[in-house]
């Protein structure tokens, strides 16, 4: 099967007497405990059949004059745009966690920006890799051993300490920066700012606060090289994103250095290439207003009070969003989708429970690096998100 | 702190009386790490009562041997998050099963050294380690690229 821990989606998963091969502790317990703490349908507390929870929503998105659509990272890419369907058909706003995760990099990937590669195309050729304000140890586990520092590939055979020459930039000194020994260099970092501006110095041969020359010199040697960057980097550059995909477009006048994201849910690449098909933005989108602003951002509506009902599919914002902005859902009406009685799920007045995607149902979703994923679900049920979604969009 | 030869050699009697059938105490403590002496050996050290302090001291410093592995590999569970670094880089893996383990993918052979099990690392075949047998080496990449220290071995 295909875990959906992560937007690693590793393909390797193996049920064997009870036991779950392969995967990661994150993985294990995604898989394992699917069964528990299950949401239940309900209408302002009340437990109701599934059809009437359905009904209920359906009323409370007709009745609203400013809807919101957010969440969708764990859901399906089929389901995802049932879901921008409705915000269509409603003239809402529609968001998801890039907004204040890694929007902002895969819209540059998917506008064609900056060059990006696939991680089969990471694990064959790259040489250096460079890590940038993410410690996937803690939100990829396997992405070091599955695709990109540790396997062998097709061009990169003699292993990690020969082949491969890896570059972690933090504020501290992480898991994996304690993996930088040999042929790899650690920088710590204080700054993202004046680090892009000694690397873009380095590449015209000056010298400047930070020691980059060697990483570029190694950069130098390889026709591969790539750079993940993960949420450290956002919000280190503060705001500064030009400067980075600058840096990046001029390495690639001297030696080919592609940019991948790193971290983030199951499928919010997916959400944010399906919204990009349709209308050409990544996330926060008003489909009144016909334009995807700041403003429109989930955590924005909130604190501006701009909208009135809001549909929460698998995220769970009341214990992600500052306390500042969740408490504002209160005087929103709340109709949350999820197999998890999460805390939001918990105060919301529709509550649907949903089935787990690549556990009990199918669909594609898509990884980190675009790849699209077949999932294979152990269980089938047949009410999940696309059947949820499909009966709210009739019901409008 | 690793377990050395040393630490052992200095709580036994150092008497050399060559009861155990080693030549040295020394030579007693390389064996009774590389377990192929058993601290009952020591004979001395069980019948003499000013040894008493030395022999509780000894049992507990020894206590880690018994977890650990014919190849001296202790895996400490509470610390392994399941990355898999080191299934992917041991150097038995990558010969054996190189399309598998090799490249990234759980072991597609039917007896690896390591396999990820629920979440964490699980010891399978000892046998297939370059540390066991007779023309053992002292391989340590695993331990190299723990991020979290999990795995170690006695010798440190």
């Amino acid at each position: 099967m295909i875990c959906t821990a992560c937007s690693c989606l590793c393909d390797d998963i193996e049920l064997e007497d009870g036991k779950i091969l392969n995967a990661c502790e994150r993985g294990y317990k995604h898989i394992s405990e699917y069964r528990q703490n299950r949401a239940k349908n309900s209408v302002n507390g009340k437990e109701v059949d599934l059809d009437k929870a359905i009904e209920a929503a359906a009323e409370i998105l007709k009745s609203a004059s400013s809807p919101v659509i957010y969440g969708m990272d764990t859901i399906t890419v089929e389901a995802q745009k049932l879901a921008i369907k409705i915000a269509e058909k409603l003239g809402g706003y529609i968001d998801d966690n890039s907004s204040f995760c890694l929007g902002e990099f895969v819209e540059a990937i998917l506008k064609k920006e900056v060059p990006s590669a696939t991680l089969d195309q990471v694990r064959d050729y790259a040489y250096v890799i460079i890590y940038w304000g993410t410690n996937v140890y803690r939100s990829l586990p396997r992405h070091m051993s599955k695709y990109t520092y540790y396997p062998r590939g097709a061009k990169r055979n003699r292993g990690y300490d020969e082949d491969r020459f890896l570059v972690v930039i933090d504020i501290r000194k992480s898991e994996i920066a304690k993996l930088a020994k040999k042929n790899a260099k650690f920088i710590k970092v204080e700054n993202d700012v004046e680090l892009v501006e000694s690397f873009l110095k380095a590449v015209e041969g000056k010298a400047s606060k930070y020691d980059v020359g060697g990483v570029i010199r190694e950069m130098k040697r390889a026709d591969f090289n790539v750079v993940f960057g993960g949420l450290g980097l956002k919000y280190g550059l503060k705001g500064n994103y030009g400067l980075f995909f600058e840096f990046i477009r001029k390495m690639n006048e001297i030696t080919p250095l592609y940019f991948l994201p790193s971290g983030f849910h199951s499928n919010m690449r997916g959400f944010n290439e399906t919204l990009f098909e349709i209308v050409g933005a990544v996330n926060k989108f008003s489909f009144s207003e016909k334009k995807s602003d700041k403003a429109f951002e989930f955590s924005e509506l909130l604190r501006r009070n701009a909208i009135d009902a809001a549909l929460i599919i698998g995220t769970d914002p009341v214990s992600s969003l500052p306390y500042d902005v969740s408490r504002n859902l209160m005087a929103v009406k709340k109709i949350t989708i999820d197999p998890k009685n999460t805390l939001t799920a918990s105060i919301s007045e529709v509550s649907i429970r949903s089935a787990l995607s690549g556990i009990e149902s199918g669909g594609e979703m898509v990884r980190s690096d675009g790849v699209r994923q077949k999932l294979r679900p152990i269980e089938k049920t047949e009410y999940d998100d696309v059947y949820i979604l499909k009966k709210i969009l009739e019901g409008l | 702190m690793p377990l050395t030869p040393m630490d052992i050699y200095k709580l036994l009697p150092k008497t050399n009386c060559k009861k155990c059938g080693e030549q040295t105490c020394m030579s007693f403590a390389f064996k009774l790490l590389n377990r192929e002496k058993k601290l009952e050996d020591c004979r001395p050290l069980f019948e003499e009562k000013k040894y008493e302090v030395q022999l509780k001291k000894l049992k507990e410093i020894l206590k880690p041997l018994e977890k650990a592995t014919e190849t001296g590999l202790i895996v400490n569970s509470d610390k392994c998050n399941g990355c898999g670094n080191c299934i992917v880089v041991c150097p038995v893996h990558v010969e054996k099963d190189p399309q598998g383990a090799g490249s990234g993918r759980g072991p597609t052979i039917s007896d690896p050294i390591y396999r990820i099990e629920n979440g964490k690392l699980v010891i399978k075949n000892m046998h297939a380690c370059r540390r066991y047998g007779k023309s053992r080496i002292l391989c340590v990449v695993c331990r190299e690229n723990c991020p979290t220290d999990a795995i170690s071995f006695l010798e440190g």
